[in-house]
């Protein structure tokens, strides 16, 4: 059967799935950002803890996807819904990009503009809302370009483990061996991460005035 | 009967050691007029910039008192102290993602100043500065030259109406013209506005056409306090030797004519 | 980057998080022939008894998948085995008694996760201990305590998990007192029955409901002394489900009891041996069975 009338004919159940995987990524990356930011931030403060924080990111990144989904599961809690366990291994796997590139935003601001701040006698609290975060938002906005694309295409695995989305139809297909439910999970899981790419592209270039 | 000048700021024994132990002030007492322009002068590396710091509190001493109006400052809020105490840095500090206005008028709307008293102060202290407002306040620092960069960066120091002024090599990246221009401009300034000012410079005719008192500075010492004409007539080898350098750099014009 | 800006993108963000009510009744199976058939088993009955649109979410990887699907409200019921429910999700040691079994599964699912443990659909997929039918009728075997006598002169061919699960090998042997000559014979459950049919080994341990049986003229002997944990096929459903409509319950208790283990096995061949289509398999079945009209 052509692709397209299958799609037709299953929309509801497309959409259905889409919604799921939407709102698994959204969810972790809230998350990813409400934590990544702010920790990113703190590191700049304390560049002693550099090497644990984000040590331990780059621990949990070189975890292959479903062996972390894995060693979630036997937590307390935790592994009882899979929701909460794909939710919290997507935030996880989205956190070093936001939290790398939030430090090393704030990191490369220029020393005279944060000399000038300093002097003019802003607090810490007003050099991080007026200098740090607007500065640096370019940077930090690539770094969640780059986790969101990773949450959308890691949460296609998270079917495995029964948290539902788009991955769902390509485990299915796989078991029928059939291409058709295979395409309708991963056209669409690969259209939301270009989709999401392209408009974090937008906002992106339009934060990036031209400053020099 | 002419009053006593008041102190604005004071040195008391102070000086400045690195963590690793290099000492880059020893030692330094001195005495800044309410009103005065006093020049740090000195090669790089003399100590003139710690100095500068010593006061809005970059820095802090290792040893002996900064008084500024009086008070430690250490017994100041830093940033209370930070708000009487305008700075202006040579590379100048705007910030990029802010419009002239918005630079400006940074530090008034933190004071909580009200929306027309804020935008009516940066108009005037732009013009202060020689800009004019209708076409400069829209525009951003990328868009400006290096003359209307520092011109901008000083307005932003004057916007609060600070008592005090901390200048770091303001002028010291632009060429000749544009400098002479604002060395002038900002001469006429003063007589105007009559800040306090300190001033940084390792420009010997810079120090002498602005100054009030020029402190020539050596390894982080103080080796003089003086007024121009007493610099140019002085016998001290090393205020000589930079007035004997000043004078071949300008016995060119001379020889010229 | 303004106030403005951020807060418009965080409340988008927080839209598409809005998950949109599911309409009409969603079942789930799991990722073999016998669970797509009983899935298509409650999803035409469903269809034929209440004006409701059916989606089937089938070919979930396993129980813990369907579990999580129905815990979440993906899926409004699957059909689970109470032996399965027991070790695997209620994570309790197995027991023997069936009602026993039974019970414990219906109340604790309600009391843990709300969820409601519908009667047995009538065929339990147990372990087997399977013959070829004219030995069995020759010996005189019917039950596996009738195999201690003759247990020294037969072979047995076991799956690995079998030899290996307390349960399996280790204590049907015990429980029945068999002395095999030899230790049984260990292979891929997918040539258990070859096996058997070319007189390799003489009794295999396969599945309760495995198609085969029927095709081959098998026969499975009675597990008399009750050895193997019972895996009854029960449907499990949300209550939410069952309350938007009673003519769902109506139709799914019309199924309780009804499907034989003989039953199952011929489903169960005639999509794996015979490569029928699931949706007519069952269409034609209901029919017989006069849940769908003829």
């Amino acid at each position: 059967m052509n692709f397209f009338h299958f799609i037709a004919r299953h929309r509801a159940e497309v959409l259905t799935l889409t919604a799921e995987h939407l709102w698994l990524v959204s969810i972790s990356m809230l998350l990813a950002v409400g934590i990544g930011v702010p920790l990113g931030i703190v590191l700049t403060r304390k560049p002693g803890w550099k090497a644990i924080i984000l040590g331990t990111n780059n621990v949990i990144q070189t975890i292959p996807s479903l062996a972390l989904f894995g060693l979630l599961l036997p937590l307390p809690w935790l592994g009882v819904r899979a929701d909460r366990l794909t939710i919290t291994a997507l935030t996880l796997y989205a956190l070093l990009p936001i939290v790398r590139n939030t430090f090393t935003g704030i990191s490369g601001i220029e020393a005279p503009v944060r000399e000038a701040a300093l002097g003019m006698g802003l607090d810490s609290r007003q050099i991080l809302w007026h200098v740090e975060l607007p500065l640096a938002m370019p940077v930090i906005l690539a770094g969640v370009r780059v986790a969101t694309v990773i949450t959308i295409g890691v949460a296609t695995i998270a079917a495995a483990i029964g948290a539902g989305g788009l991955g769902e139809f390509i485990f299915r297909g796989l078991a029928m061996v059939d291409n058709n439910v295979i395409l309708a999970g991963a056209i669409p899981a690969a259209l939301m991460a270009l989709i999401a790419d392209g408009i974090l592209g937008l906002l992106q270039s339009l934060l990036q005035r031209p400053r020099h | 009967m002419t009053a006593q000048p008041e102190i604005a700021i004071e040195f008391d024994h102070v000086s400045y050691r690195l963590a690793e132990g290099r000492e880059l002030l020893s030692d330094l007492s001195l005495a800044i007029y309410r009103g005065e322009i006093f020049m740090l002068l000195g090669r790089s590396g003399s100590g003139k910039t710690t100095t500068l710091k010593l006061i809005n509190r970059l820095l802090e001493p290792s040893s002996g008192e900064v008084r500024v109006e009086a008070k430690s400052t250490m017994a100041w809020d830093p940033i209370r102290l930070r708000r009487r105490v305008g700075y202006a840095i040579q590379e100048v500090g705007l910030f990029p993602h802010y419009s002239v206005a918005k630079n400006v008028g940074l530090i008034p709307m933190l004071e909580g100043w009200p929306r027309e008293r804020t935008d009516g102060r940066v108009g005037e202290v732009l013009n202060l500065v020689g800009l004019s407002p209708e076409t400069f306040l829209k525009r951003y620092p990328h868009q400006l030259s290096g003359g209307q960069r520092q011109r901008v960066g000083l307005a932003r120091a004057l916007a609060a109406d600070p008592p005090i002024l901390l200048m770091d090599e303001p002028f010291g990246a632009l060429d000749p013209l544009s400098r002479v221009e604002l060395q002038t401009e900002f001469q006429q300034l003063q007589q105007r506005l009559g800040k306090t000012v300190v001033f940084v410079t390792h420009d010997v005719g810079e120090a002498l056409l602005l100054g009030s008192r020029i402190a020539l500075m050596e390894n982080g010492r103080m080796l003089s306090v003086q007024t121009p004409k007493e610099f140019l007539n002085s016998q001290d080898p090393k205020t000589k030797a930079y007035v004997d350098a000043f004078s071949a750099s300008h016995r060119v014009l001379e020889d010229g004519r | 980057m303004n106030r403005r800006t951020f807060l418009s993108g965080a409340v988008a963000l927080a839209l598409t998080s809005c998950m949109p009510k599911r309409k009409g009744v969603a079942i789930g199976t799991k990722n073999f022939t016998e669970q797509l058939l009983l899935g298509e088993i409650l999803a035409q009955t469903i269809e034929h008894t209440v004006p409701v649109s059916v989606e089937r979410r089938f070919y979930l990887a396993g129980s813990y998948i369907c579990h999580q699907a129905i815990l979440a409200g993906r899926v409004d019921m699957y059909v689970e085995y109470t032996g399965t429910a027991l070790t695997a999700i209620l994570k309790q040691p197995p027991i023997s008694n069936r009602s026993e079994v039974f019970s414990i599964v219906k109340n604790q699912y309600q009391q843990r996760f709300g969820l409601e443990v519908l009667p047995s659909l009538g065929f339990d997929n147990s372990f087997a201990m399977v013959m070829r039918g004219e030995d069995a009728e020759r010996l005189k075997l019917r039950t596996l305590s009738d195999l201690s006598s003759v247990a020294p002169r037969m072979r047995m061919g076991v799956g690995y998990e079998f030899s290996e699960r307390p349960d399996g090998y280790p204590g049907l042997v015990k429980t029945y007192s068999l002395q095999f000559a030899e230790p049984p014979r260990i292979m891929d459950l997918g040539l258990l029955y070859r096996a058997l049919q070319s007189k390799q080994v003489d009794i295999v341990a396969g599945s309760n409901t495995d198609g085969l049986i029927a095709a081959l003229g098998l026969i499975v002997l009675e597990d008399d002394k009750h050895y193997f944990p019972p895996y009854e096929a029960v449907p499990i459903v949300r209550p939410q489900a069952l309350q938007a409509d009673p003519r769902i319950r109506a139709g799914l208790e019309r199924l309780t009891g009804k499907i034989s283990a003989e039953d199952m096995r011929h489903l169960n061949y005639a999509v794996d041996g015979q490569k029928q289509d699931p949706v007519q398999v069952v269409e034609q079945y209901l029919r017989e069975h006069k849940i769908l009209p003829s």
